[in-house]
């Protein structure tokens, strides 16, 4: 069956990181200069305006920073999904994503609560990091 | 310190309202133009004396609506202004462009202006309903826009310190209170207790419907001139004691203020200095409520309480009629009508022009006779915020 689902929309600058996704990569810029891992992807580093940069792998692991709870589907292809949980995770490499936390019920879902990554193969172009409750937290 | 100089210089001189709530069958420019017009008659001033037009942003048009422009506004009101400017994304700086725009000599007088076709077009506030195809990265995640945004900022400050539905009912409830005693108000004649706001179903968790702001149908203008001329006008001239605008500029997802201080510390400190005078000379507040926890977050950014305080600070009707600190006198977005920040703004300008009827602070509701009223205004999601302390000269 044909995905449904909003896909996302890679331009120039996101590019990259889409691609690391379909590779099961987490893939972010961290800064030749000052070692400032940015996210979104930018032509220079917004903390010393220095553009050389290297891309890096993300270990996957991370936290919940904060998270909500969709009870109403906004968009017809999530009414099958609600409620269900979006969340923005930190990693301990830096950047806060928008993802969302899956392998739980939502009401088990907490601030600070250690996640890891895994992947959702939605279409042959494109997979989407999501966040399940670590198996082993540290 | 040159802000000081401005402290009382300019002055809201004139609202202009329209029918508002449901009102179909008609276009968001409309609403603009008519706004516009009842706030250039409201001041005692004709269309010629207008020099600048500042309009709000405006999200994309519903139905088979054009898009509304300041030409276009220009065009209906048949003037011509020497300044036509318009907010693109949400950053609230239109009382600060009009008062520049008159330091500098450009403009003698400054409508700024908001309106839209909201409830009867349908609108939601979320991209999805008014494109056809989401146009941003997150959606692939089912994440779509304001309200799971600001849900998100909220359940991080419930995790760090108790923020939640307790503390957002009593703002909910004494801003209906307010509303029931305005009869422009969208939930004027609906009651809500309690009861009612706990048994109201999830939107986007930990929001319920009674946490988010109205769409409505309606317009919303103000007019800003030089105190001295607005001395000259048919209203009470209500000026701008002190101002202040902060840009944190960071998608809420990255911030890391989900969970404050906002932006709303930075831009108080720079208006209350520009004013000279502190929290306690405040008399009532007009505060921008896109959902009950920004009313939180924002009065306790500017210090009212502690963090996690307002719990308890809101309760017993503090900020209801016959309250202590009235909040969102008019019944605000929550309760009122959705005009952006101009929803806050025009109602401390009413209040101290005398002009609200029953809902009249002082003697009509056993609160305070105001004198200072402190406005906020916010953009994106806690991205922007800006301070406005108005008060009768």
């Amino acid at each position: 069956m044909a995905y449904k689902k909003p896909l996302p929309k890679p331009n120039a600058d996101t590019r990259p990181f889409w691609e690391g996704c379909r590779e099961h990569q987490l893939r972010f810029q961290r800064c030749g200069h000052c070692g400032h891992v940015r996210w979104p992807p930018s032509v220079i580093c917004p903390a010393c305006h220095v553009s050389e940069t290297e891309w890096i792998v993300a270990s996957g692991k991370g936290r919940v920073y904060s998270y909500a709870v969709y009870h109403v589907a906004f968009h017809p292809a999530f009414k099958d999904d609600v409620p269900y949980v979006t969340a923005a995770v930190e990693l301990p490499e830096g950047p806060r994503i928008l993802t969302n936390i899956v392998g739980c019920s939502p009401s088990e879902v907490k601030c600070d609560m250690p996640v890891e990554v895994v992947w959702d193969d939605v279409t042959d172009e494109f997979s989407l990091p999501k966040f399940k409750p670590a198996a082993h937290p540290d | 310190m040159y802000l000081k100089k401005l402290k009382d210089r300019y002055a809201i001189a004139g609202v202009g309202y329209t029918p508002q709530g449901n009102v179909a069958g008609r276009t968001a420019l409309s609403f603009y133009v008519e706004a516009c017009a009842n706030a250039i008659k409201d001041a005692g001033l004709t269309k010629e004396d207008i020099d600048g037009l500042i309009c709000y942003r405006h999200f994309e048009p519903v139905g088979n609506d054009t898009e509304v422009t300041p030409y276009l506004v220009a065009q209906h009101l048949g003037i011509r202004p020497h300044i036509l400017s318009q907010e693109a994304n949400c950053a609230r700086g239109h009382l600060l462009h009009a008062m520049g725009l008159m330091e500098a000599g450009f403009c003698n007088y400054v409508l700024i202006v908001y309106g839209d076709n909201a409830h009867s077009g349908r609108r939601t506030f979320i991209r999805e309903a008014t494109h056809s195809e989401p146009a941003d990265d997150n959606a692939a995640f089912g994440e779509f826009g304001a309200v799971s945004n600001y849900a998100m900022a909220a359940r991080r400050a419930m995790y760090l310190y108790g923020s939640g539905p307790e503390t957002w009912k009593e703002i909910g409830v004494s801003q209906r209170r307010w509303a029931n005693l305005n009869p422009r108000a969208m939930m004027y004649d609906r009651s809500l207790t309690y009861e009612d706001y706990l048994a109201a179903n999830w939107i986007v968790e930990p929001f319920r419907i009674y946490d988010a702001a109205l769409i409505s149908d309606g317009g919303r203008a103000c007019i800003v001139t030089s105190t001295e001329r607005a001395r000259d006008l048919r209203n009470p001239p209500v000026s701008i004691m002190g101002i202040g605008e902060y840009n944190l500029s960071v998608d809420i997802h990255q911030s890391d203020f989900m969970a404050g201080p906002t932006g709303t510390k930075e831009a108080g400190k720079i208006a209350f200095e520009m004013a000279g005078i502190n929290l306690d000379e405040i008399d009532a507040c007009e505060i921008y409520d896109c959902f009950t926890h920004t009313v939180e977050i924002t009065l306790q950014d500017y210090g009212f309480f502690g963090p996690g305080e307002g719990r308890d600070w809101f309760k017993d009707g503090r900020t209801a009629p016959g309250g202590e600190m009235p909040v969102n006198t008019s019944g605000g977005l929550l309760s009122e009508a959705y005009f952006m920040g101009l929803t806050p703004l025009t109602e401390g300008v009413m209040q101290l022009m005398g002009r609200c009827g029953e809902r009249q602070l002082g003697s009509a509701t056993k609160t305070k006779e105001p004198e200072i009223i402190l406005c906020s205004d916010n953009g994106g999601v806690f991205q922007t915020h800006s301070t406005i302390i108005v008060r009768r000269p």
